[in-house]
């Protein structure tokens, strides 16, 4: 499924789409505006101007006389730049003076009612005209006189093109802060996701209780669904963990009666073939039932911090406990173990048993794969942590693999035909789930291979 | 057609020649150039050649390469010739020139103009410019002339109201001794008149009234009247371009100059290329030559003695502050110069003229 392009993106591209179109659509109407009040403007000077000439048109002794204000060509000439043509038409047709070729588009005695106005090409400018019909008084009676005005356009256009530049100008302006506004809109109204998809990012994968996050309304059913999916998540993952559990259990049963038929065999019989044979019948059997062990306190584990208040705990008691469990009495005697506890009982929010175990199994793991010939297990108090540390004068465990051993099945020391799986994990699991960490510290000339688990301590009761 | 006829030589023939005769040929001269030719410039002009004569020379100092051919008309004829060729029935000049700017204003309303913007047309002020079409380029008052032999100083005119009150209070004296245009036969003279009754009405009216009582003399144009002062015939003349004025003065120390106190009409001879002009580039070089302060310090040194933020030349009796008084009119280049281009306006002002000044 290829990406689909951003909501901000589309969401401005949207915004600015409407905009533009809004623009366009405000400065042409602009534009129509601006020319329609230029050419009102213009008109009214025009129109004065001929009203001025009509003025000037007399009968005197039956007979047309003209006089050309001068006023009127001075109203014109405020559209400084523009040419004048008029021209006076008497009611035969026949001009009186002016310009003779001058005709406007419209029929003159049109203008008898009020006075037309009309755009026209004349000597290959375009110009605006109007025609504005007088009656006048002759030996015959009433007869009418015609006087046409035009003017070239040059003004018009100027200040039509002055009033839709400023328009533009405001429109464009308008337009930019609009799109700059929606931008910061749209970044402000994502922001929610944005959070959101943090959040999410930042959970720890073992985290599978429901998102809490202020989300807008309009988020609500995608968060619902996330907590829905999560809750089905965990629900699923507690099946799984019930059902190792019980598969251990169900193992250790047939295994025990398996090893008590191994112990009957009586090996006097044997070949020294078969007797190498039981052996390691006899060792992969060992092995079979650590690991359930194993599947069976990590399912106790977690199982146990899902249901139990964690409660304060003395972690010298923990690790005294462990130290016990953990050693067998069948140690080699020439191993020397040792436990340190701290001199100022650390104590911490959590819950014996768990801790109890993943101790056990850092102590384990030393004795089958570290320890040759010395095992020190101690407790510190640092104040606001404590830390158990298991140290041993095994190889130690190379830096590159720390990462990987706590995980699930996996063994660093894989020649030993060992399957070490879970020691490692259950113990940085219980470290996690207290606040802590499990850590290594690296050997050197003078310090042994440790490895060490941190928790953090409840505030001194004072 | 103020300055109509004239030789290159400079001796008066006095302008003998009725405006409406229609093939009145000018005088033409050509300023070949100084150095190889590469650009070949006709000028028509309503303008005194010997005028022009060091604004040419000097501006062939700067551009060696352009030949310039010289035609010196009359107004009317300038008129009627470029009206032909804007409409295609004459070979086109490359530049006019002419006093009669209403006259340039009527060819660039028409169409006839090419339009010029440089610099130099920028810095003309704007009652001196029409739509980049025509410039006015000169700045020349309109003064009264007399004659000192025979005016004595208390009855020097100094203004329009004067002259009328002069010419009733002494009408023996003063009969028939008062020259002025024929507005008929002149461009110019009929620009000016018709100036005058737009500036002043009244007192226009009233001095046409007098001067029809006592008689009048009408000549074709400015250099006729300046003959006739010389001569002795007129006592004053009137409306007479203040740069010819001031150019005979100075051969002839009897004529005396007054900007008259009420009112000066000021005139800003205009250049206008024409549309058809078979070398514009040329011409606007000219032009830009005109307009340039180089050109306008040529002009006023040498050919028309006047200049607007100049002061007067010596001797003439003038307000201090011409056009900041507000004395000076200047006769704007506007489309306003239509009213005066109008045919019926022109024919009745000028019948309405004669019937006044009938019988002298």
């Amino acid at each position: 499924m290829a990406p689909k392009r951003s909501i901000f993106f589309r969401l401005v591209l949207h915004v600015g789409i409407v905009l533009a179109f809004g623009a366009a659509t405000l400065m042409t109407a602009a534009y129509f505006y601006a020319r329609t009040a230029a050419d009102e403007a213009y008109d009214r000077l025009l129109l004065g101007a001929a009203f001025q000439m009509s003025d000037g048109l007399v009968v005197l002794d039956g007979e047309f006389r003209f006089t050309l204000p001068p006023s009127a060509f001075e109203l014109l000439g405020l559209a400084r730049n523009d040419r004048i043509f008029y021209r006076v038409v008497s009611s035969d047709g026949a001009t009186l003076t002016g310009y003779d070729n001058l005709e406007p588009a419209n029929d003159l005695s049109s203008s008898r009612q009020a006075p037309v106005f009309g755009n026209l090409v004349y000597l290959d400018v375009p110009i605006r005209t109007v025609t504005v019909a007088r009656a006048v008084s002759v030996a015959k009676g009433a007869d009418w006189a015609y006087i046409v005005v035009g003017q070239t356009t040059d003004a018009r256009e100027e200040l039509a093109a002055e009033l839709t530049v400023r328009a533009m100008f405001l429109v464009a302006t308008m337009s930019v802060l609009a799109l700059g506004g929606t931008v910061l809109a749209v970044r402000y109204a994502l922001r929610p996701i944005d959070q959101l998809g943090l959040a999410l990012r930042r959970r720890d994968p073992l985290d599978l209780t429901p998102l809490e996050v202020a989300a807008p309304r309009e988020l609500s059913p995608f968060v619902t669904s996330i907590n829905y999916f999560i809750n089905r998540l965990d629900e699923r993952m507690k099946l799984l963990q019930r059902y190792v559990a019980d598969s251990a259990h169900q193992i250790r049963t047939p295994l025990t009666a398996l090893t008590a038929q191994v112990s009957l065999i009586n090996e006097a019989n044997l070949t020294p073939e078969d007797r190498r044979h039981l052996d390691r019948v006899r060792n992969r059997t060992a092995e079979l039932s650590s690991v359930t062990n194993q599947l069976l306190s990590h399912a106790m584990i977690i199982h146990r911090f899902d249901s139990t208040q964690l409660v304060p705990t003395s972690l010298n008691d923990a690790a005294r406990k462990a130290f016990r469990a953990a050693i067998p009495i069948t140690l080699d005697p020439d191993m020397v173990v040792s436990f340190e506890p701290a001199d100022d009982d650390p104590v911490l929010l959590g819950d014996m048993l768990s801790l109890r175990e993943a101790i056990v199994n850092v102590i384990d793991n030393a004795l089958r794969h570290g320890a040759l010939a010395r095992l020190e297990v101690r407790v510190m108090n640092f104040g606001e942590t404590g830390r158990v540390e298991v140290i041993d004068d095994g190889p130690g465990i190379p830096e590159a693999d720390w990462e990987k051993v706590t995980r699930r099945f996996y063994s660093s020391d894989s020649k030993s035909g060992g399957v070490n799986g879970l020691g490692f994990a259950i113990a940085a699991e219980v470290a996690t789930v207290l606040g802590g960490q499990l850590g290594f510290r690296i050997q050197t000339e003078n310090q042994p291979f440790c490895v060490f688990i941190d928790v953090p301590l409840i505030k001194e009761r004072s | 057609m103020k300055t109509a006829v004239r030789t290159v030589a400079g001796t008066a023939l006095l302008c003998a020649w009725p405006a409406l005769s229609s093939a009145v040929e000018g005088d033409r001269a050509v300023f070949a150039a100084k150095g190889d030719q590469d650009a070949y410039l006709i000028i028509h002009a309503a303008t005194d050649i010997e005028a022009m004569r060091p604004l040419v020379l000097d501006f062939q100092t700067m551009f060696p390469g352009t030949t310039v051919e010289y035609v010196d008309t009359v107004t009317n004829e300038l008129f009627r010739e470029a009206t032909e060729a804007c409409a295609g029935k004459l070979p086109s000049s490359d530049l006019l020139l002419s006093s009669s700017v209403d006259q340039l204003v009527r060819l660039a309303n028409d169409g006839c103009a090419h339009a010029h913007v440089s610099t130099e047309t920028e810095a003309v002020p704007e009652w001196a410019n029409w739509r980049n079409e025509v410039f006015g380029f000169t700045f020349e008052p309109v003064v009264f002339v007399y004659d000192r032999r025979s005016v004595p100083a208390d009855e020097v005119p100094r203004s329009h109201e004067e002259l009328s009150d002069l010419v009733r209070r002494l009408p023996d004296k003063y009969g028939g001794r008062i020259g002025t245009y024929d507005i008929e036969a002149s461009g110019i003279g009929y620009l000016l008149a018709f100036n005058d009754s737009l500036q002043a009405p009244t007192s226009f009216g009233r001095l046409l009234e007098s001067l029809s009582r006592t008689g009048i003399v009408i000549r074709c144009c400015n250099n006729e009247i300046l003959g006739e002062l010389t001569a002795g015939r007129l006592h004053i003349a009137y409306n007479v371009l203040g740069s010819y004025a001031y150019a005979a003065s100075r051969t002839n120390p009897d004529l005396g100059i007054v900007l008259p106190f009420d009112y000066t009409l000021v005139l800003s001879r205009g250049a206008m290329i024409p549309e058809s002009a078979p070398n514009p580039k040329a011409a606007a070089a000219f032009l830009d030559y005109l307009l340039s302060q180089r050109g306008q310090q040529v002009a006023l040194e040498q050919s028309f003695f006047f200049a607007e933020n100049a002061p007067l030349p010596e001797g003439v009796d003038g307000p201090k502050a011409l056009m900041d008084s507000g004395i000076g009119r200047p006769i704007r280049i506007s489309p306003a110069l239509l009213a005066a281009q109008d045919a019926i306006q022109r024919r009745t002002f000028i019948d309405d003229w004669k019937d006044l000044l009938d019988g002298f």
